[in-house]
Formats: C-alpha cells, sequence, structure tokens
C-alpha cells in the first residue's frame, strides 16, 4: 500500500509534531517531560504513576526471569512472574500501562520467520502483516504474551482486505485532505495520494500553502480553495475533512454513535467531498445513535429496526458500500479512539474493547 | 543538501542561503541507487539534470563553498535500500545471513530490505565498481583542485541497526574471516580451543556461536570473541571501501566516518575506525530532555577521540523519528558545544524529501528557525570556538569487554542494545541478570559503576569525560585520574595501559574486584596499580564520597562552580584563559543559576546579547530545558589581553 518511491514533504517540525500528537499524544507529551536517567540504571522501587511504561518480563523455559524491565523507568529487580493470568495484576504493581512476557529466544524466531517469509516485491504494508503473523504465532504458541490485548480476537487482516478497505476511503488515482484550524490559522494539515495501488505522496501544509496561495481565514470557506488546489494539483480528492482542533480531538476520542453524524450537521466538520461510504457510515452512525437514545426512552427496546425505511435503506446501503469496518473485522476508528484514551490514561468503558 | 532531490533552480539559493547562515561547508551524499541507471551504468547528469554532482560540486565552490561529500555505499537517507540498488540487496551472495541462512531484514519505512553483508566479497566488488563511477566525477574535485575537502567512509557502520550479538553475520566470507580472526588472536588452532574450551580438529571446526549459552566464566571466551570479531568485521570492511576509494582516485583529503545513535550499544569499534579514517564522529538526534544522552556521548567524543565532531547534527527529523523542534536542535547543538564537540554537519540545512523541520526550505528560502542557527554560527566565529579547548582532569575509563559481555547477554534480539539505547534506555537494559559465577552480573554493573562516578563528578563539578577502554594512550596523558571499573575477569591490554598510567604519575581508582581472570577464564597476574585507589561502590554515597577524597587529596579544578542543582556550567579556554562559559539547565523548571567567578565578571550571552555582572558571584536566569553559551569578560580577561599587547 504504500509505495517505494513515496515521497513525503512539506511539514515543518511545528506542524509535523502537531499531527503526530492527533493520533500519538503520548509519544509527543513525553518530549516535555523530564527523562528518567537511564543510563543510571538505579532499581526503581517507586515508579511514579505518570511514568507508566511496558513491564517487559523475559522467561527462560522454566519461567525463570532472566529480565524485567519498565519501558520508562529502566531495569525492575527482584520481580517474581506470577503466571500468564496474572499479567493485568503485575502491570498494576509495577505501574505499567501494559505488560509483555516472552520467552528467551522468540525475538530471534520472529526475525528468522519474518525473513524467510518476506518476499521481494511485497510492499510495506505486506511486510509488516508478515510480521503481525509472526507475532501471533509466537502468541498462539504461548511463547509471547501480552496484557491488554486489543486485537487479541481479531484476525489478521490479509493484504486483499486491508487493498479493499482502502479502496473504500481512498481509491486509486485519488487524494485525500485533511486540515485542522486554530484560531483561523492551518494548524496541521495532510494529503495522501494513491497511485499504481499504492500511497506514493504525503504532503503537509507547507506544499499545500504553496499550491492554495493565500487563504481568506475563515475555514468554513477556504476549505474549497483548497479541495480545488489538491484536485488542480495532486488528484481528484475522494475524501476532504477540514475542522477545528477542538473538534477534531474530541471526535477522534469519541466512539458514541452519532458524534461524527452531529458534528457535520453542524458544521464542526466539513467532509467535502463526502464519498458514498462516508455519506452511509455519517447517516448509519445518526441512525445508531438515534436507535441507542429512543430504545433507552422506549425502556430498552431495540428500535433500529423500527426505523425504516431510512434504516432499511441505510442497511441495504452499507452493505452494497464495502464497508472498512465489515472488511478489515474491526472498527479502526473505535480503536483509534480507545487507543488515544489509553494513552491519556482515561477509563475505558467502550463495549467490545477487549481491554 | 540533497542535490538529486531539489530542482536544479533550487540549488544556487539553497546553497547561497547555507552560505549565508554562517556555514563554511556544504555536505551531499551521493547515492549509488540514485546514479546507477543500470548495472555498471551511471547517470551524472546527462540524462537528469538534477543528478549533475558534478555541477552541483563546481557551484558550491562557485560561490566559496567547500564541500563533504558521502558516496556511500550505504548512505540511509531515508531513501529506500538505504540508497543502495535494489539489485544489490536482493542479490543473495551480497545479502548478510542470520544463524539460520536466512538474509537479515531492515525495517525502516517504505521497505523492509536484506541488508548487505559487510564480509561479502561479492558487495565489496560491486562497491569497488561504484567508487570507480563516482571517482571519475569528484576525483578532479578534490582539494586542492577543487572545493572538496571531506569524504565519508560508509555510513553508520552498524549492521544496518540489526546488530544484536546473533543477528548475523553468518555469511559464508563472514565465517572465513571469524577463522581467520581467530588464528590471529590466539596464534593457532589448538590455542582457539583452549580459549574456547572446546577441542577442534580443523579450523572448520570453529563455528560461530549462535545464541548465548554459557554459564559459567570459561564458557564466555568464545562468545567475547564474536563481539570481538563483529567489531572488527566492520573496521575489516571501513579499511576496504577506504582502499577502494583511494584506488579510485578519492584521496589526499580528510576521511570521516560517523557513529550512529545508540554508539555505546553498537557492534563497532571508534578507536579502531580511526585507525582507518582521519575523523570519528557521532550522530545526534536528541530532544531536550535527552540532556544526559549528549552529555555522555560529546564527553566519550572528547576522552576519546582527538577532533570532537558530529558528522550529522540534526535539525529536524525524518518522519519516523520521534518528533524533534527546533528547540530541541538548538539545545542539543550547544549543550554537545558545551561538553566539548568542536565542529558538526547541519543535517539537513535544506529541506528535502522524507524530511521536515530544516531551516532552509526546499526552494532556498529560509524559515522563521535559520535565524536561531545563525545567531550561534556568528557566535562560534566571534569568539573563535573551533580554537579553544575544555579542560578535564578526569576521565571515565568505559571497559570494551565489560561492553561486549552487555552485547552477547542482552536478551531482546533484534531490539539491539543499540536500538535499546537510540530510543532513550541504556545499552544494558535488557541484559539477562547471571552472574556467572562472579559477584555480581558484572554486564549490567560495570555501567551502573560509571554512572554513578559521573553523576558525582558532575555534583561536585568536576570536569569529566569519558574514554574507551582500547583507546591510544595517548588519549590519557591530559588526565590526573583515571577511574577504570574492574571485576574479577579483564582484558590484560587494558589493564596494562591503566597500569601505565599510574606509573606515569596518574591516580587510578579501579575496583570493585581485583582481576584475576582474563578474556578466556585462565587466572593471570594483574599488577595493582602503584597507588591505586580500589574502591567497592554500592551506593551513590559511595561514588560521591570517593570523589570528595580525590577532589580533596589531589585538589582538581571546579571551575566556575554553579548552584542550584541540576544546574551545571563548562569552561572553554585558549592559552590567555577561560573565554566562554556555558550554563546548562538540564531540567524542566526555570531556575536562576549562581555562579561563582574568581574575580569581577561580566558574562554576556553570545547568542541573545544579555549580560550579567557580579563580583564573586554573577546570577543568570535560565528557563527550562536551556543552555547559555557566555564571553567571559573580566579579570582575567584583560590580564591576558594586556599580555597579548606586550607580547606582540
Amino acid at each position: 500500500m504504500i509505495s517505494e518511491s513515496l515521497r513525503f514533504e512539506g511539514f515543518d517540525s511545528r506542524s509535523w509534531t502537531n499531527l503526530i500528537s492527533l493520533f500519538a499524544p503520548n509519544v509527543v507529551s513525553r518530549l516535555d517531560r523530564e527523562a528518567m536517567p537511564s543510563d543510571a540504571p538505579e532499581v526503581a522501587e517507586e515508579i511514579p504513576a505518570e511514568r507508566r511504561g511496558t513491564l517487559l518480563i523475559v522467561l527462560d523455559d522454566r519461567e525463570r526471569v532472566l529480565m524485567a524491565l519498565n519501558t520508562q523507568q529502566g531495569r525492575v529487580r527482584g520481580l517474581e512472574y506470577a503466571g500468564p493470568d496474572a499479567l493485568q495484576e503485575m502491570a498494576e504493581r509495577y505501574h505499567a500501562s501494559s505488560c509483555v512476557v516472552l520467552r528467551e529466544g522468540v525475538m530471534e524466531e520472529i526475525g528468522e520467520r519474518l525473513a524467510h517469509r518476506v518476499e521481494r516485491g511485497d510492499d510495506y504494508l505486506a511486510q509488516w502483516l508478515v510480521l503481525a503473523r509472526a507475532v501471533r504465532e509466537m502468541s498462539e504458541a504461548g511463547l509471547l504474551l501480552t496484557w491488554p490485548r486489543p486485537l487479541g480476537n481479531v484476525p489478521i487482516p490479509t493484504i486483499g482486505m486491508v487493498k479493499r478497505a482502502l479502496d473504500s476511503v481512498l481509491p486509486d488515482e485519488h487524494a485525500m485532505v485533511v486540515v485542522v484550524w486554530s484560531r483561523n490559522v492551518p494548524w496541521t494539515a495532510m494529503v495522501l495520494r494513491r497511485r499504481g495501488g499504492l500511497i506514493d505522496l504525503i504532503a503537509g501544509p507547507d506544499l499545500l500553502a504553496r499550491w492554495t496561495g493565500p487563504l481568506g481565514g475563515d475555514w468554513r470557506r477556504d476549505y474549497r480553495i483548497i479541495g480545488e488546489a489538491v484536485e488542480r494539483t495532486v488528484a481528484p480528492v475522494h475524501l476532504g475533512i477540514f475542522t477545528e482542533l477542538s473538534t477534531v480531538r474530541e471526535l477522534l476520542r469519541e466512539y458514541e454513535p452519532g458524534a461524527w453524524a452531529r458534528a457535520a450537521a453542524v458544521r464542526d466538520v466539513i467532509i467535502h467531498p463526502a464519498p458514498p461510504y462516508m455519506a452511509v457510515a455519517l447517516g448509519a452512525d445518526a441512525v445508531r445513535a438515534a436507535a441507542r437514545e429512543s430504545a433507552r426512552w422506549l425502556g430498552g427496546i431495540e428500535t433500529l429496526g423500527q426505523l425504516a425505511p431510512l434504516a432499511t435503506y441505510l442497511r441495504s446501503r452499507v452493505a452494497e458500500v464495502a464497508s472498512v469496518t465489515a472488511t478489515l473485522g474491526f472498527d479502526p476508528l473505535k480503536l483509534l479512539a480507545i487507543w488515544l484514551r489509553r494513552a491519556e490514561g482515561e477509563p475505558i468503558d467502550a463495549p467490545d474493547s477487549n481491554s | 543538501m540533497h542535490y538529486w532531490r531539489l530542482d536544479r533552480s533550487a540549488w544556487r539559493p539553497g546553497l547561497t542561503q547555507l552560505r549565508d547562515l554562517g556555514l563554511p561547508i556544504v555536505e551531499t551524499y551521493v547515492p549509488w541507487q540514485v546514479h546507477e541507471v543500470a548495472p555498471g551504468e551511471h547517470d551524472f547528469g546527462t540524462q537528469d539534470p538534477r543528478k549533475d554532482v558534478g555541477a552541483f560540486v563546481d557551484l558550491a565552490g562557485e560561490l566559496g563553498l567547500l564541500v563533504f561529500v558521502r558516496p556511500g555505499p550505504h548512505i540511509n537517507a531515508e531513501m529506500t535500500y538505504f540508497g543502495l540498488p535494489e539489485r544489490i540487496v536482493y542479490d543473495r551472495a551480497c545479502q548478510a545471513r542470520s544463524p539460520r541462512q536466512n538474509p537479515v531484514l531492515q525495517a525502516f519505512p517504505p521497505r523492509m530490505f536484506p541488508v548487505p553483508s559487510y564480509a561479502s566479497r561479492t558487495y565489496h566488488e560491486e562497491v569497488g565498481r561504484w567508487f570507480d563511477a563516482v571517482g571519475e566525477v569528484l576525483a578532479p574535485r578534490l582539494w586542492p583542485t577543487g572545493p572538496i575537502v571531506l569524504l565519508q567512509v560508509d555510513n553508520e557502520a552498524s549492521y544496518y541497526f540489526r546488530d544484536a550479538a546473533y543477528d548475523q553475520d553468518y555469511h559464508p566470507d563472514a565465517l572465513a574471516l571469524w577463522r581467520k580472526f581467530l588464528e590471529k588472536r590466539h596464534g593457532s588452532l589448538t590455542k582457539a580451543g583452549e580459549a574456547h574450551r572446546a577441542s577442534y580438529a580443523r579450523w572448520d571446526d570453529v563455528a560461530p556461536p549462535e545464541k548465548f549459552e554459557a554459564e559459567i566464566p570459561a564458557q564466555l571466551a568464545l562468545h567475547l570473541d564474536w563481539a570481538t570479531f563483529r567489531e572488527e568485521l566492520i573496521t575489516h570492511s571501513l579499511a576496504k571501501m577506504r582502499r577502494r576509494l583511494t584506488k579510485a582516485g578519492l584521496k589526499g583529503v580528510v576521511t570521516v566516518h560517523n557513529l550512529p545513535l545508540g554508539d555505546q550499544g553498537v557492534a563497532m569499534s571508534s578507536t579502531a575506525i580511526e585507525e582507518v579514517v582521519d575523523l570519528v564522529g557521532f550522530d545526534y538526534y536528541h530532544a531536550r530532555r535527552e540532556h544526559r544522552v549528549i552529555k555522555r556521548r560529546t564527553l566519550f567524543l572528547a576522552g576519546t577521540h582527538p577532533v570532537p565532531y558530529a558528522p550529522e547534527l540534526g535539525i529536524g527529523a525524518p518522519a519516523w523519528f520521534t518528533p524533534l523542534g527546533n528547540d530541541d536542535s538548538l539545545f542539543t547543538a550547544l549543550t554537545a558545544l558545551a561538553y566539548g564537540l568542536r565542529g558538526f554537519n547541519l543535517y539537513m540545512a535544506v529541506d528535502r524529501d522524507r524530511w521536515y523541520g530544516a531551516p532552509i526550505d526546499a526552494r532556498g528560502n529560509p524559515r522563521v528557525e535559520a535565524g536561531s542557527w545563525k545567531q550561534l554560527l556568528t557566535a562560534m566565529e566571534q569568539c573563535g570556538f573551533p580554537s579553544l579547548s575544555r579542560r578535564a582532569e578526569v576521565g571515565l575509563m568505559m571497559p570494551r569487554e565489560y561492553s561486549r559481555l552487555s552485547k552477547v547477554t542482552s536478551l531482546l534480539g533484534f531490539l539491539s542494545p543499540t536500538v535499546l539505547e537510540a530510543v532513550g534506555g541504556s545499552p544494558v537494559e535488557a541484559c539477562r541478570e547471571d552472574t556467572f559465577g562472579f559477584e555480581g552480573p558484572i554486564q549490567v554493573l560495570w555501567w551502573k559503576l560509571i554512572a554513578r562516578f559521573a553523576d558525582a563528578l558532575t555534583a561536585a563539578g568536576v570536569p569529566y569525560v569519558y574514554v574507551d577502554g582500547d583507546a591510544p594512550a595517548e588519549r590519557l596523558e591530559s588526565l590526573r585520574v583515571l577511574i577504570a571499573p574492574s571485576y574479577e575477569i579483564c582484558d590484560p591490554a587494558r589493564w596494562k595501559r591503566v597500569n601505565a598510567f599510574a606509573e606515569h604519575g596518574g591516580t587510578v581508582v579501579y575496583g570493585p574486584a581485583m582481576p584475576g581472570l582474563d578474556l578466556a577464564a585462565r587466572r593471570t597476574l594483574f599488577e595493582v596499580p602503584q597507588q591505586g585507589r580500589r574502591v567497592l561502590i554500592d551506593t551513590e554515597e559511595d561514588a560521591r564520597d570517593v570523589v570528595g577524597e580525590l577532589v580533596r587529596d589531589l585538589e582538581l579544578a571546579r571551575p566556575y562552580p554553579v548552584r542550584p542543582a541540576p544546574l551545571e556550567t563548562t569552561v572553554h579556554e585558549d592559552a590567555s584563559g577561560p573565554r566562554v562559559l556555558f550554563v546548562i539547565n538540564p531540567g524542566k523548571r526555570r531556575l536562576d543559576a549562581t555562579i561563582e567567578v574568581p574575580a569581577p565578571t561580566t558574562l554576556e550571552d553570545l547568542l541573545s546579547g544579555e549580560r550579567f555582572e557580579g563580583r564573586e558571584s554573577v546570577t543568570v536566569p535560565m528557563g527550562g530545558w536551556s543552555c547559555r553559551m557566555m564571553a567571559i569578560e573580566g579579570a582575567a580577561q584583560r590580564r591576558s589581553e594586556s599580555g597579548t599587547a606586550v607580547a606582540s
């Protein structure tokens, strides 16, 4: 899915860091925290709660702990392995947000399997799926255990499945554009182009500014100029998402039905153009939200089926349009929301989070 | 500045802006993959004008710039296959091998690829043909007939970051070199067998270890030999490339090699490489919070290499690194200068594909960030910074044998000590805890001991440097104290250098154990250093007590002490006395620095122009994670200026 001649350009350090902070806020916030003196590997007896890392344990065949460390803290001495059912408890005891237990030699085994299976011509995503399968094999053999397991029960998609999902989001020879404003100034932006089946361009605000020329300062008007400039310079735009920073931060963390539909309805987010799957997804999102609310009012009666003909129509359209969620077997937006909330230490109360 | 990634119309404005920043040299890679259009056929601008590296070098010369070229073969530069032609990385004869003879994959985007073998004769033959081709273009442009003054041999030769001890290289050519290495090291097959506690009938029997299996000291030798060999393989490969560059006509200018992030974990010896090239440096890509790492790496360069140099000091970063801002880059540069860096290559000065954050954009226009770099470069020029030096009387020795033990006992496979160190951990973080019958896990303890002494010296305000255990004796000449960790097992050659230092009047601090075993775990007589001090260090207080005694007994210099902790100062001087004082706040909290001065002094911030005065002390406000570079004006300087006048 990623071209070997991928171009990444047009970001300065601020716009790139801003973009990263949307999807991986802890990566950016960590830069603003003082580092632990990891080259003075002291025993971390009292681990401050704000420095949650991953508790990593390596065992030998007799389940003897060969090494334990907290990725944010350094080595952990004297850890006693309490067994595969106690990973959560161990993570909590050592103030870690997750726990990984490996058998000695597992990393090497993964490396060998990956090297043996990756073929010349495989693209980056295909290569990572091979890696994911090797990791899953180790996991299924009980040689690599993790807590939590956010995708623990989800089959690893094939490259064909991912390609079909991508076809919905960004068809070949098209572009998608996302621009986020803060106080009427573009805060970050990203243009993706797919060509020859592969993503071959990731462009940032500097390039976008060159393509558009000066903007008016009202993002609810400027979005059209941006879309036209991308269309003219890069490729026909399949999906454009334009919004403000506060809105996107909220939406990315939202897995309750209706949030995106509500934001689009009141133009807190402008989706233009909106490809069919997106229109349907927003419609379905609104219906799901309505169903949930009406179910609550009606004492728990599932009313989605009663919202015909709209719901029936939408259901049929959802079936027609290759749904990203159905194709992949998981909802990437929901997963992202869970990931973001977990990264920020918020409680996870979403159903089916496998957490 | 990467000429092939820019429109040719951007070359002149880019080079002009770069010169106007105050940079005297422009650096560029010369990528094999880009210039090779078919096997053995190269385009240097006849087909694609952007590939005219000769014209680029000539233009730089015309604009008054000198040139630093880096023709690889490996360049990384965030290029697919790290700048190597696809046909090379997929040529089985060129590929490094895993223990099971699989290729060894490098995972950087946008493609994982099989990395080449540093031992492969086929690979070296191909590299030779590339050097011949690029040599035709570059050789006529070497100094003094042309502007090229620096030439890099390969790039970050760290097994392409797949440098875990048992990751590679099991290529047949590597195995042949392994056996030659053992013959040279041990003298004969029988002696190699004795060292390894094995019975070898012929050299083909001497297989390298494929995983760590030692349980007792006697079983360590095979693994330590393997770790040493892997360092020598890199040195051997670079030497071969250097010779081949010479044969291609690329000779007579200063040669360079760069170590990546994670230099203490990496399977290469910078001191050995310095016997192959003229200048060895470290690449710097750090966030401000990594002050401790910047400090350690620079003090290692300052203590181990004659010219502390950064072949890459990141401004911005590739997209797949931890995000870095201009404040991070500027803090890294200032802090590295504070601890002794003397020169750097700002990488990237001009923006390009697969990069963000350069101070000059891809069309040659300066960005806002350019101003701060111009200030820094002007300040360095004004105070004659490259000619100043920082004096340190104490050396912390990094024993290479213990570092190798750390590498072979690392448990995370391809997440090697280098990778762990590069992402902010320590190179001993993932080592097994086994003691092998020693008092403790040496592979972890040596690092901790060094770190405790470093902390104690910092707290006492005593300048120090790190010295590689294999560094030549002249690197110890300027020191008065050498802190040399020692455990039950030890490299006799290193111990000999430690003793020689003591015989020449230096003070050696060693311990916690007196060594008794050589690297093959054979009983060996190790002499006690003359007037050496053996120390047992269990706690931070122990290290502070020892440092306190050293300061008192030897009257070690503590120039321009500063309070409160964790603020630090460093002093750079010339023959006339102290000229530049750096004040560093390694923490996030704003603090007022109170600096004790020997006489009424004015400190002028060379970047901001602010001035601070005091009779016995000077107070300077310090923002969080900040570093000030200040000119020292005062009695000492007035004395030196009048002295200069008299002399002239």
